[in-house]
C-alpha cells in the first residue's frame, strides 16, 4: 500500500525557545552539530594530552609549565611521573577513540546528512536521537571527571587490560576511582551509541523518499548504514564487559582477576577469574570499533572525490560490497590484537587468516579510488586534498597491517612503536582526514558560508606532511625495538633512538599547532566567511538541492522525488555537466560511454 | 550526442517508496534492539561459561527442592506469560481492545509472580551466605556469575512489566496502539527466550545429583 | 514521537485459530521439561550441556518463529537478522580455547597428565 500523501511531509512546527532549539533539540541537524562540537572539544583535549606526552618522551626531565596545577602528585613541579604519563596516555586513547573517532564521522556527519541525503525531514525517532547525544555527553563528562578525582585517571590504557584494570588502587594511581569512572563512562557511551544506531539503520531503510532505491543512496549513506550495523552489536558487547569490570572493583567479584595474584607485594583477595576473558570481550568490541571509525571516512572520501572528479567511481557496487565485506570480517579478526597476550596459538592462526582476508576488500576500495582518479580532471580544493590524503594515510598505515596480521611477525612488533605507528596512520589519522574532508566539503551547507580555501590548503599541507613526520618514524623505532608505553628511553639500549623521539615531538608540536589554523578557519568562516551558494561544489545528491543552511525540516514541508542514481556527472547536454538526483530530466548518454 | 539527449520528461521510472524489510520502523527498531540485547546476554553467558569451564572447584549446590522446583515453576510461568502475550498481541491486532487489555495484564501478572519467586530465591541464597564475592561452596565466581546473569535478566523482566502495564492500560482506555502491543510482545518473548538459556546454563548445570 | 513513513506491516495477517499458539506453548513446555530431565541424567557436564543447549535452541527457535512471528516476516529481513545475529553469536565462541588454558597457561595437550585436575599452586 503506497501512501501518496507521504510526499507532503508531516507538518512540524520548529521550536522557538532557545533550549528546545539549540540544547535539547530533536532536530537531527542540531544533534549532528552537537556531536561534531563534542568531537571538536574532545580532539583538542586529546591533542594537548599527546603534546604533553611527546614533550615528556623527548625531554623526560623537563618541567611542563602548568602541569602541577592539573595534578599535584602526578606532576610534581611540572615533571610527569611515570604513572601520570600512563594516565595521560589512557585518557588520550579513550578520548580520541570514543569521543572523536566514533562521534564525529558517524554520529556527527551521519546525523546531519543521512536524513537529508535519503530525502527525509528527520530521523525516525528524534527523541531517541536527542537522548543519544545527551547520554554520550554524560559519558564524556564522566570520563573527564577522572582527571579531577584524587588519584587521577586510570593508567591501564584505553584497552583497560585486566588484571591492572580490575584490581583497584593497589595496581597504581588512578586504578581505583579513576578506573571505575572510566568503565562507567564507557558503559554509558555504549548506551548512547546504541540509541543512535537504531535511528541510523531505520532511517536508511524506512525514511527514503520516493524514488530513492537502495542503490541510489550516496556512498556516504551506505557507509553510515554499514557502520551502524557494526556498532549495533559491538557496543552491546562492551557494555556488559564494562559492567563486569565495575563489579570487580566495587562488589569484590573476580571475573578478570586470576587466583593467587601478587601485585606490589600484596596477595590479591581475588580468585578464579581470567585476564584473557577481558581481552576477548574488549577486542570483540575493539576491532569492529576500528571500522566504526574508518568506514564512514571511506564513504565521505568517496563522496568528496566523486564530486570533485566530476565522474562516478569505476564501480559503485564494488565499493558497497567491499564495505559490507569489511563489516562482516571485522568481527572475525579481533584476535589479531591478542597474538602476544598468551592466547591459544591455534586461535592466532584462525584469526590471522581473516585478518589477511580483510585486506582484500580494503585493497579493492583503494584500487577503485586510484583507478577512478587516474585521468580525471580532479578539482583541487581543500576537501579533495584531504580525501587524497586519506587514501595516502590509509595505504601507508594499511600496508603495515600485512605484517602485523601474521603472528610470527607480530610477536616481534606488537609491543613496539611499530604498532602505534600502524594504527595511528590507518585508523586515527586516516579517519581524521576523512573528518577534515567532510568538514571542508559540507561546511558551506551547514553554515551557509564558505571556508577560507587558502588557510585550508595551508592546514592540509602542514597536517599531511606533519602526520608522516610523526608516524613514519614510529615504524623505524618499532623495528629498532623501541617498546611502547614506556615513559622514557634514557637509560638502556633505546637511548640512541632519542634523536628520533625529539624529531617526532617537534613534528607533533608543529602539526598540532597547525590545527589552530583549522580552528581559526572554522570559527572565522562561521561568522564572517563568504556567503555560500546552495550548491558550491556542483554536487548531485539531495543535500545540495536545499538552501544553505537547510531549513528546519530540510525540504520545506515537501519531500523530494528522486529520479537518478547518486552520481550523474559528465552528462552530455546538461546545462552544467551534472544532473541532480531530484531533477526530472532524463539522461540518455554519458560522455564517458561513447 | 546533442542537447536532445537530455529531455525533460515524466516518463522516468520512479520506484515506489518501499522498505526492504516491510515492517514499521518501530518494530524494526525493536528487533534491532533485541539483536543488541542478545549480544549483551550472550557476552554474560559466554563469560560465565568461559570461567566455569576453566575452574576446577565449581560448586554444584542446587538441590531438587527448593531450587530446581522453583525454577520449574518460574519457567512454567514465563512460558505461559509468553502464550498470554502472544494472544494479547493477536487481540490488539484484531482490534479487540478489551481482550488485549486483559491478556497484557495477565502477562504482567505472570511476570510479577516470576519476579516475586525470583527475589524469594535470591533472598534464600543470600541467607545461605552466597554473595557476589563469595559463597559457602567453593569458587567465588559462582555467586558473581549467578547474580549477574539472573540479575540482568530480572531487570529486563521488571522493565517489561512496567511497559506491559503502561501499554495495557492504554488499551483499556480505548487508545490501544496495536503496534505498541506488538513490539512490547517482541521484547517480552525475547526476555523469556533468554530464560530458556539461563535455566540450563546457570541452574541445571549446577544441580547436585 | 515517531517520524517515519513506514507504518504499514506486510507480515502475515493475524486472525484465525489461536490453536497454533497453544501447540507451540505445549511444545516449549515439553522441551523445557526435557531439559530438567537431562539435568538428572548420569552423564558428564559436557554431554549434559550439549543436550540441554540443543533443546534451548529449539525452544528459542519456536519462540522466535511463532511467538515473535519471525516466520511471517519477509525473506530479506529474516536473512539479514539471521546473518547478523548468528555471526556475532558464533564469533563470540572463539574465546573457548583460552578457557581450557586457564589453570595452566599451556596449550591443550592430552599427553600432559592431570591437565584438568592439577592446579598450579
Amino acid at each position: 500500500m503506497h501512501d501518496k500523501s507521504a510526499h507532503a511531509a508531516r507538518h512540524r512546527v520548529p521550536p522557538t525557545g532557545f533550549i528546545r532549539k539549540y540544547i535539547f533539540s530533536t532536530d537531527h541537524k542540531v544533534i549532528g552539530e552537537q556531536y561534531y562540537g563534542l568531537a571538536l572539544a574532545a580532539v583538542f583535549i586529546g591533542m594537548v594530552l599527546s603534546w604533553i606526552m611527546r614533550i615528556h618522551l623527548a625531554w623526560p626531565a623537563a618541567a611542563i609549565p602548568g602541569m602541577q596545577l592539573l595534578s599535584k602528585n602526578g606532576a610534581p613541579g611540572g615533571v610527569l611521573t611515570p604513572e601520570y604519563y600512563l594516565q595521560l596516555m589512557t585518557m588520550h586513547g579513550t578520548i580520541m577513540v570514543f569521543f572523536v573517532l566514533t562521534t564525529a564521522p558517524l554520529a556527527g556527519f551521519g546525523n546531519y546528512f543521512l536524513p537529508i541525503q535519503v530525502g527525509a525531514e528527520d530521523m525516525p525517532f528524534p527523541r531517541l536521537n536527542m537522548l543519544s547525544f545527551w547520554v554520550t555527553f554524560g559519558a564524556f563528562l564522566v570520563a573527564i571527571a577522572a582527571f579531577f578525582v584524587p588519584q587521577g585517571p586510570p593508567l591501564s590504557g584505553w584497552t583497560a587490560y585486566a588484571p591492572l584494570s580490575a584490581l583497584g588502587e593497589v595496581a597504581g594511581p588512578g586504578q581505583g576511582t579513576g578506573q571505575v569512572l572510566w568503565a562507567v563512562s564507557i558503559a554509558i557511551f555504549c548506551v548512547g551509541q546504541l540509541l543512535g544506531t537504531l535511528n541510523f539503520i531505520s532511517a536508511t531503510l524506512d525514511m527514503r523518499c520516493q524514488g530513492m532505491g537502495l542503490m541510489r543512496l550516496p556512498l556516504t549513506v551506505w557507509a553510515w548504514f554499514i557502520t551502524a550495523c557494526i556498532s549495533l552489536t559491538a557496543f552491546a558487547v562492551l557494555m556488559p564487559a564494562c559492567i563486569l569490570l565495575v563489579l570487580d572493583h566495587v562488589a569484590g567479584t573476580s571475573f578478570f582477576v586470576p587466583s593467587n595474584l601478587v601485585v606490589n607485594d600484596q596477595l590479591q583477595p581475588h580468585a578464579g577469574g581470567s585476564t584473557l576473558l577481558w581481552q576477548h570481550l574488549f577486542w570483540f568490541f575493539g576491532h569492529p570499533e576500528v571500522y566504526i571509525a574508518i568506514v564512514p571516512a571511506m564513504g565521505i572520501v568517496s563522496h568528496v572525490l566523486i564530486t570533485n572528479m566530476r565522474r562516478p567511481l569505476l564501480s559503485h557496487k564494488a565499493i558497497i560490497y567491499s564495505m559490507v565485506a569489511i563489516a562482516f570480517l571485522s568481527y572475525m579478526v579481533y584476535g589479531h590484537h591478542m597474538f602476544v597476550s598468551g592466547m591459544n596459538p591455534y586461535s592466532s592462526i584462525a584469526f590471522s587468516l581473516p585478518t589477511l582476508a580483510i585486506t582484500i576488500p580494503s585493497t579493492i576500495m583503494v584500487l577503485i579510488w586510484i583507478g577512478s582518479l587516474y585521468g580525471s580532471k580532479l578539482r583541487i580544493n581543500t576537501a579533495s586534498l584531504f580525501a587524497l590524503g586519506f587514501i595516502s594515510m590509509f595505504v601507508s598505515g594499511g600496508i603495515t597491517g600485512f605484517f602485523l596480521a601474521q603472528p610470527s611477525l607480530d610477536i616481534m612488533l606488537h609491543a613496539t612503536y611499530f604498532v602505534v605507528g600502524h594504527f595511528h596512520l590507518v585508523m586515527a589519522v586516516a579517519a581524521l582526514f576523512g573528518i577534515f574532508a567532510g568538514t571542508y566539503f559540507w561546511f558551506p551547507k551547514v553554515t551557509g558560508r564558505m571556508m577560507n580555501e587558502t588557510l585550508g590548503k595551508v592546514h592540509f599541507w602542514f597536517t599531511f606532511v606533519g602526520a608522516y613526520c610523526i608516524f613514519m618514524p614510529f615504524h623505524y623505532l618499532g623495528m629498532a625495538g623501541n617498546v611502547r608505553r614506556y615513559q622514557a628511553f634514557v637509560d638502556d639500549f633505546m637511548a640512541p633512538l632519542m634523536p628520533v623521539h625529539k624529531f617526532i615531538t617537534i613534528a607533533a608540536l608543529i602539526t598540532g599547532a597547525a590545527q589552530l589554523i583549522f580552528l581559526y578557519n572554522l570559527i572565522h568562516s562561521r561568522f564572517w566567511g563568504e556567503l555560500a551558494p546552495q550548491n558550491p561544489w556542483e554536487g548531485t545528491s539531495l543535500e545540495w538541492s536545499i538552501p544553505s543552511p537547510p531549513p528546519f525540516d530540510n525540504f520545506a514541508g515537501k519531500l523530494p522525488v528522486v529520479y537518478h542514481d547518486p552520481y550523474q556527472y559528465d552528462i552530455e547536454g546538461a546545462t552544467n555537466d551534472y544532473v541532480m538526483q531530484d531533477s526530472p530530466a532524463s539522461i540518455n548518454s554519458v560522455r564517458g560511454e561513447k | 550526442m546533442s542537447q536532445s539527449d537530455l529531455t525533460m520528461g515524466t516518463h522516468l521510472s520512479v520506484p515506489e517508496r518501499s522498505s526492504p524489510f516491510a515492517m514499521p520502523s518501530k518494530k524494526l527498531a525493536m528487533w534491532l534492539f533485541l539483536i543488541a540485547d542478545a549480544a549483551t546476554f550472550a557476552t554474560c553467558l559466554v563469560a560465565y561459561g568461559f570461567l566455569r569451564n576453566g575452574s576446577l572447584n565449581w560448586p554444584t549446590p542446587f538441590k531438587f527442592f527448593p531450587t530446581v522446583v522453583n525454577t520449574m515453576v518460574m519457567t512454567f510461568i514465563l512460558v505461559t506469560s509468553s502464550l498470554t502475550m502472544a494472544l494479547g498481541v493477536r487481540a490488539a491486532k484484531m482490534g479487540d481492545q478489551d481482550a488485549a487489555y486483559r491478556w497484557t495484564m495477565l502477562t504482567a501478572a505472570g511476570g510479577s509472580i516470576f519476579v516475586l519467586l525470583h527475589v524469594h530465591e535470591w533472598m534464600d541464597l543470600i541467607d545461605e551466605g552466597v554473595r557476589l564475592s563469595r559463597n559457602p561452596w567453593g569458587n567465588a565466581l559462582f555467586g558473581a556469575s549467578f547474580f549477574t546473569i539472573t540479575g540482568l535478566h530480572l531487570i529486563h523482566v521488571m522493565a517489561g512489566i512496567v511497559v506491559l502495564i503502561v501499554v495495557g492500560l492504554r488499551c483499556r482506555g480505548g487508545r490501544c496502539d496495536a503496534g505498541d502491543v506488538e513490539i512490547t510482545g517482541l521484547y517480552w518473548h525475547f526476555v523469556n527466550l533468554v530464560w530458556m538459556f539461563v535455566v540450563p546454563l546457570v541452574y541445571l548445570l549446577n544441580v547436585s545429583k | 514521537m515517531v517520524l517515519t513513513n513506514r507504518q504499514d506491516d506486510r507480515g502475515a495477517p493475524y486472525g484465525g485459530n489461536p490453536g497454533k499458539y497453544l501447540l507451540v506453548y505445549f511444545g516449549i513446555l515439553v522441551l523445557a521439561g526435557l531439559q530438567f530431565a537431562i539435568a538428572y541424567q548420569q552423564v558428564n557436564v559436557t554431554a549434559a550441556l550439549f543436550r540441554m543447549f540443543a533443546l534451548a535452541i529449539l525452544e528459542a527457535g519456536l519462540m522466535v518463529v511463532f511467538f515473535m512471528r519471525l516466520g511471517a516476516e519477509n525473506r530479506p529481513f529474516v536473512t539479514w537478522i539471521a546473518i547478523v545475529t548468528l555471526l556475532v553469536l558464533t564469533i563470540m565462541q572463539s574465546s573457548w580455547p583460552d578457557s581450557y588454558r586457564m589453570e595452566r597457561d599451556a596449550p591443550p595437550n592430552d599427553r600432559s597428565p592431570g591437565y584438568r585436575t592439577g592446579p598450579s599452586q
